[in-house]
């Protein structure tokens, strides 16, 4: 598949693009997140895109999986009214407040705190301690 | 779009606001239903108590019971007394009228015919709290199904305390059993629905799906009751903070037949303490809240969705079930992506080809991934969120190695330009329509 971007054009293999993301979303909606971290590696690496093609477009294919997952698990009942209640305000309020402070931070620093956070919280969650 | 924005954050709190007062309005009708039942009991306890004996059990001498107070505030400490035959262990089972799901999927190989069954077992009856409280000599017993670990079975448990013929109050749930083959989990359905069981089967079911909802044998076993040799029995039942609330029933037994009628206190949950009915658990509101808003405001600096860290958070702070905390966190997302994607839009830095063909691939994965996470146990979804998250922290290592950041710088530079001309573009159209309107 040819893709279009602003004038540059780009091959792009179509195929390993929907298995992967066949397979993320199988995933992501699993376990109830987004699936934007293994989106873009998949596009950036695997189908040789850009980034400031991925970022958009990646956003967009995700998006499609979050309502599917979210009807899904409303079907089967896994959706909890005041849960999302309590949860929603506070995560647009998150996304309020963190461009304010995207501006003073280094996002090398954040990336290898959040490195070192998730190494940390996976082992706990391998029972390793 | 900020303005937008801060109107349904506003929406939001007015809806959160009205769900409080709704919750208070209906704490205050259980305050007059619990005087009722205070009332109701100080008449039927201590006079009725003393002439059921005579009535029901005869020769044995039947089983009293009397709590010390008819309600909690979100736990606490509750006595129970009363007399049993002389000599006999005495249980106590505590259940609440409070129900919530339970399911489990059987893929284990079955000793006789060798084959796996996969059948899903489901039930929407399983009571948010049960326990049955043990007479104390028991101690060692469940110190020793404790050290088993995950693998204790509670049947089995319920043997070597001598409990079996007390537990009634999960058996009688009414349990859907689901043959599920692959083809049903690729369409995403349950599978077939099979017939329902005997009272019997029904029973042993019900127990590996108390297993399956309550997980430790510390929550479903307690060895409180102390017996004295003339039969009267005492016991401090702890109910702890972040149950549901309403109408507990207790039930002191000494065998199948042999067993009090069922005395009530209730369990009071309020503000800002809020029970989640699909969860079964009750919580304090603001935990989530400010969990939600620190791990959204680091997810968007570290450029990842906070459902990656919210999630196992969620299911290891507090007893919630990872089914519900996957089905919530997930569309808590779907609108920040909504405008997200509203926003690359605007400047046209959607490539829509792209985006949708990729996006018609993970529908289908969408739509089948939701219905695996019930056929998982707690224990394997943190085992493989555990690996996910070591693959993602490897992703993120390599976006903060020199040779990825020289890259992304340069691509940065490209987009910076990008983003400048497509606002321009935006500008000079905004600035035409402006002329036009201001001519007409």
């Amino acid at each position: 598949m040819i893709v279009e971007f602003w004038g540059h054009e780009f091959k792009v293999n179509i195929v390993l693009g929907c298995i992967g993301g066949f397979l993320i979303a199988i995933v992501s909606s699993m376990f109830g997140f987004g699936g934007g971290p293994f989106m873009v590696p998949l596009m950036t690496v695997g189908l040789g895109l850009p980034m400031y093609v991925v970022v958009g477009s990646s956003l967009l294919a995700i998006f499609f999986n979050t309502m599917m997952g979210t009807m899904r698990h409303y079907q089967f009942g896994n959706f909890d009214l005041i849960f999302f209640l309590i949860m929603f305000p506070a995560a647009v309020l998150g996304g309020f407040i963190a461009p304010q402070i995207a501006k003073r931070v280094s996002p090398l620093v954040v990336k290898r705190v959040a490195v070192a956070g998730l190494v940390l919280l996976a082992l706990n969650l391998l029972g390793v301690y | 779009m900020k303005r937008l924005w801060v109107s349904v954050v506003i929406a939001l709190c007015a809806t959160l606001f009205m769900f409080y007062q709704n919750g208070a309005i209906a704490e205050k009708s259980k305050e007059v239903k619990k005087a009722e039942v205070k009332a109701d009991r100080n008449v039927g306890t201590q006079p009725g108590e003393k002439k059921e004996p005579v009535k029901s059990e005869g020769s044995d001498g039947a089983v009293t019971i009397q709590v010390d107070k008819p309600s909690l505030d979100n736990g606490g400490e509750i006595t129970i007394t009363g007399t049993a035959p002389a000599g006999k262990p005495v249980y106590l089972e505590v259940w609440t009228d409070k129900k919530v799901r339970a399911s489990r999927f059987d893929a284990e190989v079955d000793k006789e015919t060798g084959k796996r069954p996969y059948i899903l077992y489901m039930t929407y009856e399983m009571p948010a709290y049960y326990k049955i409280f043990v007479p104390k000599d028991h101690k060692d017993t469940l110190a020793r199904i404790r050290k088993e670990g995950k693998k204790w079975s509670f049947s089995k448990a319920l043997k070597a305390v001598g409990a079996d013929a007390v537990y009634s109050a999960p058996a009688k749930a009414k349990i859907d059993r689901y043959q599920a083959t692959l083809m049903g989990s690729i369409i995403g359905s349950r599978g077939d629905l099979l017939s329902a069981m005997d009272d019997k089967e029904n029973k042993k079911r019900s127990m590996q799906l108390v297993k399956a909802r309550f997980r430790s044998p510390d929550k479903v076993l307690g060895p409180e009751v102390e017996v004295n040799p003339d039969g009267a029995y005492k016991a401090v039942l702890k109910i702890r903070h972040g149950l549901a609330p309403g109408k507990y029933s207790i039930v002191a037994a000494v065998d199948k037949n042999t067993r009090s009628r069922p005395v009530t206190f209730e369990n009071n949950i309020t503000f800002p303490n809020v029970y989640l009915g699909n969860a079964g658990t009750s919580l304090n509101l603001f935990g989530p809240f400010f969990l939600t808003l620190a791990i959204s405001i680091f997810g968007v600096l570290m450029g990842a969705g906070g459902g990656f860290i919210m999630n196992p958070l969620l299911v290891s702070l507090w007893p919630l079930p990872h089914t519900v905390v996957a089905g919530t966190v997930m569309p808590t997302v779907l609108f920040s992506q909504g405008s997200g994607i509203y926003n690359y839009s605007k400047i046209k830095f959607i490539n829509w080809k792209l985006g949708i063909a990729i996006g018609l691939a993970m529908v289908v994965g969408g739509f089948i991934g939701p219905k695996l996470t019930e056929l998982i146990t707690l224990d394997q979804f943190k085992f493989v969120f555990g690996w996910i998250l070591i693959v993602l922290a490897a992703l993120m290592f390599w976006q903060t190695t020199p040779g990825y950041i020289a890259k992304n710088k340069k691509e940065q530079a490209i987009l910076k330009e990008f983003k400048k001309k497509a606002e321009e573009a935006a500008r000079a159209k905004a600035g035409a329509a402006g002329a036009t309107e201001g001519r007409a």
